[in-house]
């Protein structure tokens, strides 16, 4: 009876409790992991470590945000570590002038803009599959950045470092915790109250139904790669502000992280579903394995079989409950399919 | 099997254009390695090109074979690079503890079983490629470095053989290269089996219908790719006599490009293993003809990445040119019609 019923509700509601759940599972998991380091190693919860865990969080989820966006429209983006590299160089050598926090932090918005919107040209106007085509513009963003610059800028000024050193709310908070926050809360909102936001799940589930519908799909991708450009951005500065030095290389390979967190947050990498508060917690979970793994006696050697291991754990978990749940159903899509093709045969 | 898939109208569009590409692909080789050679003639000896410009790439060359193969059913897999590494060092250490017999035994097994890993993950519970190689790729790389804490392996005899030994000046490597390259070029366009590779990058679905074991097909290509993998880290351990883990990290990214270069689309269903191999000698003769021409590394990596874009707007004007060609032969599908409603 429970089962029937759960089937013939309606769809917006069977999917609304889905969603629900792969974000409780991992919340479970989450609070699971800090009882487990409470027990474990209570000296992780030092005021210290709890700070190196959000400010890494901060810069992570920022960035992740921007791609949970690309990728809930069904594209992917593998030039985002590239992205970062790129703005941290440029406003380093915005800052070794003495520019404070907010002009170089508009400059490096700026820089992840222009650089995401070109990847978005290259994907919707020359139709190339996103993973080549950010593929290939990585390898022109990292292969432009040690022309301009030997190696790594360095003697940068205190106002540039102000952001990691000094920020900090109530004596310990790091400002970066600040600014995920609120991006955080703003992208909540914006995902659930704006029209926009529809538009790209509609155009990750079904592009041809969503052209059909009047979206212009080509705009809806562009404008997510435009909104993720200025969260690198952002991200690139919290990460370049971190030391006097800044590297060419500084965030390069950041992005299977970045992938990694949202597809551990629920987002399908077929597109067209994925939350914020997902890709929170993920971000979460990613930033605590290798300081937890640290605490508990655990070489931290392993923390990359860790990460790669609790990524294909959620996947295959989240797989077998819609397979599952398919079996359930499967006579329906089976002849949606069959009805279609013979329609389309029709048509010739 | 290989009779029901004759009567497929696709392979034959993609032939023709196939065919077109290769030819135009050799001429840009030829061009290549003219230009380099009148600029710098030590490029175009035989010891050069044999030592340098070929040895350098045949790693790379080797995975791209097989990853040729699981690009056409529309699959990917970011861990050759991981899978790479991780049997070489399983194998070292091996190696070092029980004698090289067992390093080569356990080489290949690690290889065997990642390549399995990814094969059941992908089919069995039909999780995107992409998302599966990639959490494998951390995976493996992740434990390659578990176990060494993050030391060097080293090379022992038979990858020190396998690495460094010429045949008349012919690198060994380049001799297994070309077998490889023979045998699979056969498996592709002369096989059910590779026909069927086709078929499941067209329209998995209709290729299960049609009583092709996808699961089987597609389980056999992942095994395959991690055995090639295993294989060239022989070459590679021999050739660097040591290696870390994190060496290969963006090989994943090169075997791709590689792939791309060579005409095979990322989306499935079109492709050349001919394609493929002639790429490969492209990319060797741009890195190393690039290097003799003075021209420093980051150059090289804009110019690989230009030749990439270059390459792709190429494909993708011809593949539209192929699909609207299709339309007409076979029917109207949706995405042709998404195309003409797009606005500029």
């Amino acid at each position: 009876m429970e089962q029937t019923s759960l089937r013939q509700a309606p769809d917006g509601k069977g999917k609304f409790k889905k969603m629900l759940t792969t974000e409780f599972y991992l919340l479970v998991f989450l609070v699971a992991i800090l009882v487990m380091m409470r027990i474990a190693a209570p000296d992780f919860y030092s005021l210290n470590t709890i700070m190196t865990v959000l400010n890494y969080f901060s810069y992570l989820l920022i960035a992740a945000i921007g791609m949970n966006l690309i990728i809930i429209t069904s594209n992917i983006d593998v030039a985002a570590g590239a992205i970062m590299s790129v703005v941290a160089i440029v406003i380093a050598f915005v800052g070794k002038t003495g520019a404070p926090l907010p002009v170089f932090m508009a400059v490096g918005m700026v820089v992840g803009l222009v650089l995401s919107w070109v990847n978005g040209l290259f994907i919707t106007k020359l139709k190339i599959p996103a993973i080549v085509a950010t593929l290939a513009t990585t390898q022109l963003f990292v292969g432009a950045l040690p022309l301009v610059v030997e190696g790594s800028i360095y003697d940068l000024p205190a106002s540039f470092t102000w952001l990691a050193f000094r920020a900090k709310l109530f004596g310990a908070l790091p400002a970066s915790v600040v600014f995920a926050a609120v991006i955080t809360v703003g992208f909540m909102l914006f995902m659930r109250y704006s029209r926009f936001s529809k538009k790209l799940y509609a155009v990750g589930n079904n592009k041809y139904a969503a052209t059909l519908t009047g979206i212009n799909v080509n705009k809806v991708m562009i404008l997510a790669f435009v909104i993720a450009g200025p969260l690198y951005g952002i991200a690139g500065t919290i990460i370049a502000t971190g030391g006097q030095r800044v590297t060419t290389t500084m965030a390069n390979g950041f992005e299977m992280t970045l992938i990694a967190a949202v597809v551990l947050g629920g987002t399908s990498i077929a597109g067209g579903s994925g939350k914020i508060i997902g890709t929170v917690l993920g971000a979460f979970i990613l930033s605590l394995i290798t300081p937890a793994m640290n605490y508990i006696g655990m070489s931290s050697d392993w923390s990359d079989a860790v990460m790669g291991g609790i990524i294909l754990l959620a996947v295959v978990v989240a797989s077998i409950s819609t397979l599952t749940k398919k079996k359930k159903t499967i006579v329906v899509p089976d002849a949606v399919v069959s009805a279609s093709a013979s329609s389309s045969g029709e048509v010739k | 099997m290989a009779d029901g898939m004759e009567t497929l109208a696709t392979p034959k569009v993609k032939k023709r254009f196939g065919v077109n590409f290769n030819i135009a692909l050799i001429l840009i080789l030829i061009a290549l390695i003219a230009v380099i050679g009148t600029v710098n003639p030590t490029f175009v000896t035989y010891n050069y090109l044999m030592a340098v410009v070929v040895k350098n790439i045949m790693e790379i060359g080797l995975m791209a074979l097989p990853m040729t193969l699981i690009v056409i059913t529309a699959g990917i897999d970011l861990s050759v690079g991981s899978i790479m590494i991780f049997s070489a060092i399983a194998g070292g250490m091996a190696a070092a503890s029980m004698g090289d017999g067992m390093g080569v035994i356990v080489t290949l097994l690690v290889g065997a079983g990642c390549g399995l890993v990814n094969g059941l993950v992908i089919v069995k519970l039909k999780i995107n490629a992409l998302i599966t190689t990639l959490a494998t790729f951390f995976l493996f790389r992740g434990i390659a470095k578990g176990i060494t804490h993050g030391d060097s392996v080293y090379s022992y005899d038979f990858t020190t053989f396998a690495g460094n030994t010429d045949i008349k000046g012919v690198p060994l490597v380049l001799i297994v290269f070309i077998a490889a390259a023979i045998i699979f070029t056969l498996l592709l366009s002369k096989t059910g089996f590779g026909r069927s590779l086709y078929a499941l990058g067209m329209n998995e679905n209709a290729t299960r219908y049609s009583g092709i074991n996808a699961d089987r097909t597609l389980i056999i290509i992942y095994i395959i790719s991690g055995v090639v993998c295993a294989i060239a880290a022989f070459f590679y351990l021999g050739r660097f006599t040591s290696v870390k883990f994190d060496v290969a990290n963006s090989m994943n990214l090169k075997v791709v490009t590689v792939i791309v270069l060579g005409g095979t689309s990322i989306l499935g269903g079109v492709g050349d293993m001919r394609g493929t191999i002639i790429a490969i000698f492209i990319i060797a003769v741009l890195n190393s003809g690039l290097t003799v021409m003075d021209i420093p590394i980051d150059v090289q990596t804009i110019i690989q990445g230009t030749v990439l874009i270059i390459s792709l707007i190429v494909y993708s004007i011809l593949g539209e040119r192929a699909k609207k060609r299709r339309v007409i032969e076979v029917s109207k599908e949706d995405e042709p019609r998404l195309v003409d409603k797009a606005p500029a």
